[in-house]
C-alpha cells in the first residue's frame, strides 16, 4: 500500500504538504516534535494514497519519504 | 556575479553577514533562529574568524559589545525572549556609540510564548527597548533576498552612524526557503581610529556608557539625538505596490506585507482599487511618505502579526485624516491571504472602518 513517512524532527509544520494532497490525506498532527513544531502526518484509513509524491515535492525541508506500491501486471 | 541559490532564511542571514565582513559572531541557540548559529559554527572557523556560543543571550550581547569596541564587524542574532534579555547590553552599546548588528527572528509572545512567527517585538525594536533615550535603526525585510541585502546594509549603516542596527525578521522568514543572489565576499575592514586596539604610540581611546557628571551625560545624549535626526533625515526606506490609483492603502511590513501582497493582487482581480505601503525601515518610520498617501486614499488597512503596535505609528503619520481599519493576528498565528482579502472587501463595501484592537 502506498504511503508516506514524515521525518518528524525535520518538519517545521509549515503545512505546505497539506495543501497539495489530491485526496486531502496529509494533516498537521496534534503532538509536538523535538523542536516544538507540530509535524505533518498522514491520515489514510481507506488506503487512498497513490504515492503521487506531491507532498514530498512540496516539502521545503525534504522531510517526506514516499513509498509507492507498484502494481505488477 | 554569482547565480541564484536556494537558501533558508536563517542560513542566508549568516552567509550574508560573513560576506559583509562579519569577523565575530556571538549567540545562544533559540528557535526559530538557531540555524544562524549552526551555520556560523561551521563557516566562521573555516575562515579563521570568531564563532562563540555564549552561555546566555546576556553574555552574547556583552561579547558583541566588546568586539564592537575592539573595532571589528560583529553580530549576534536571537529570537524574542532572547532579545528581551539583550536590552541592557543594547542600551550600553547605543550610549557607547559603537557599531554592531543584531538580528531578531521574532516568535510568539509574551513570555516564553511559542516558536511560531510573530511581529510582536515591533515597539521594543523601534522605540528603544532598553533604558534611556536611544533608538535603533531597524530594517524590516520581507523576502529572503531582502534579508540578505539588509544584513549587508545593516553593517554599513552601523559603521556610518556608529550605532547598533537591527534587522527585524520573524519565524516565517527565518524558516522559509527562497532563491537568493548572494553578494561577493567583501574585504575585512581595518579597525576604525576610535577602536580599542592598544594605545601604544597614540593617545588612549575611551569607550564608556558611564557619565557620572550630569552635564557630560546631557552632551552625550544631545550627540545621540543628533545622530537619530541624521538617520531620520537620510535613511527612511519604504516600498509601494499598486498604490498609484488606489482608494484603499494596506500598510504592512515584513511577512505580513508579503501576505497582504497576495490579497491585494486578488482584490485587484475583483476590481477593488487597493495598494500596499510597506515600510522597509520601521525606525525611522516613513511618516512623511505615509502622510502623503493619506492625502490621496479614502481608507487604510493596517495588517500586523501583533496587536496594533505599528498602528500607533500609522495613526501618528496620518494624523487620523483617513479612517483606519486594523487587522492583527497574535500568538504566532499567521494571517491567510483570504483573511486580509475579507478585510479589504469589507472596506470596499463601505463597512465602518473603525480602529479595532482585534484579537481572534
Amino acid at each position: 500500500m502506498s504511503h508516506i513517512v514524515v521525518d518528524e524532527d525535520r518538519c517545521k509544520g509549515c503545512g505546505l504538504c497539506t495543501t497539495v494532497c489530491p485526496f486531502d490525506l496529509v494533516h498537521i498532527a496534534e503532538h509536538f516534535n523535538a523542536k516544538g513544531y507540530r509535524p505533518a502526518a498522514q491520515v489514510d484509513p481507506k488506503g487512498e494514497c497513490t504515492g503521487c509524491a506531491m507532498c514530498a515535492m512540496m516539502c521545503p525541508d525534504v522531510a517526506i519519504v514516499v513509498y509507492k506500491t507498484v502494481r505488477v501486471p | 556575479m554569482s547565480s541564484k541559490i536556494l537558501m533558508k532564511g536563517n542560513e542566508a542571514i549568516a552567509e550574508s553577514a560573513i560576506r559583509a565582513g562579519c569577523q565575530a559572531y556571538f549567540g545562544y541557540p533559540i528557535t526559530p533562529q538557531t540555524e544562524v548559529l549552526e551555520y556560523m559554527a561551521r563557516r566562521m572557523p573555516q575562515l579563521g574568524r570568531v564563532f562563540l556560543q555564549a552561555e546566555s543571550e546576556l553574555a552574547a550581547i556583552n561579547m558583541l559589545y566588546g568586539a564592537a569596541c575592539a573595532g571589528v564587524r560583529a553580530m549576534t542574532s536571537t529570537s524574542s525572549p532572547g532579545f528581551s534579555l539583550m536590552q541592557e547590553g543594547i542600551s550600553y552599546i547605543a550610549c557607547s556609540m559603537v557599531p554592531a548588528v543584531v538580528v531578531n527572528v521574532m516568535r510568539g509572545g509574551p513570555g516564553l510564548g511559542n516558536i511560531q512567527p510573530s511581529q510582536a517585538d515591533y515597539s521594543q525594536m523601534t522605540k528603544g527597548g532598553g533604558h534611556g533615550d536611544y533608538k535603533v535603526l531597524t530594517l524590516a525585510p520581507s523576502t529572503i533576498q531582502e534579508l540578505v541585502d539588509h544584513v549587508g546594509l545593516a553593517f554599513d549603516l552601523a559603521d556610518e552612524y556608529r550605532q547598533v542596527v537591527f534587522v527585524i525578521a520573524d519565524g516565517m522568514l527565518g524558516q522559509m526557503m527562497e532563491p537568493v543572489e548572494l553578494p561577493e565576499m567583501r574585504e575585512l575592514r581595518p579597525p576604525p581610529a576610535w577602536a580599542l586596539t592598544g594605545a601604544k604610540g597614540r593617545p588612549k581611546n575611551i569607550i564608556t556608557s558611564l557619565y557620572l557628571n550630569a552635564p557630560e551625560l546631557e552632551r552625550v545624549n544631545q550627540e545621540l539625538q543628533a545622530v537619530y535626526r541624521r538617520i531620520e533625515a537620510n535613511e527612511v526606506r519604504y516600498d509601494t505596490y499598486l498604490l498609484e490609483d488606489a482608494e484603499i492603502a494596506v500598510v504592512a511590513y515584513g511577512t505580513a506585507a508579503r501576505i497582504a501582497r497576495t490579497a491585494i493582487r486578488r482584490a485587484r482581480e475583483a476590481g477593488i482599487r487597493v495598494g500596499l505601503f510597506r515600510p522597509i525601515t520601521v525606525y525611522p518610520f516613513p511618516y512623511d511618505a505615509l502622510a502623503e498617501v493619506a492625502g490621496r486614499v479614502q481608507e487604510m488597512l493596517v495588517v500586523e502579526m501583533s496587536a496594533g503596535q505599528m498602528l500607533e505609528d500609522v495613526r501618528m503619520a496620518t494624523c487620523c485624516r483617513v479612517p483606519i481599519r486594523f487587522f492583527g493576528k497574535m500568538g504566532g498565528i499567521v494571517p491567510l491571504p483570504e483573511d486580509i482579502l475579507a478585510e479589504i472587501e469589507a472596506l470596499a463595501q463601505g463597512k465602518p472602518a473603525l480602529v479595532a484592537q482585534e484579537g481572534a
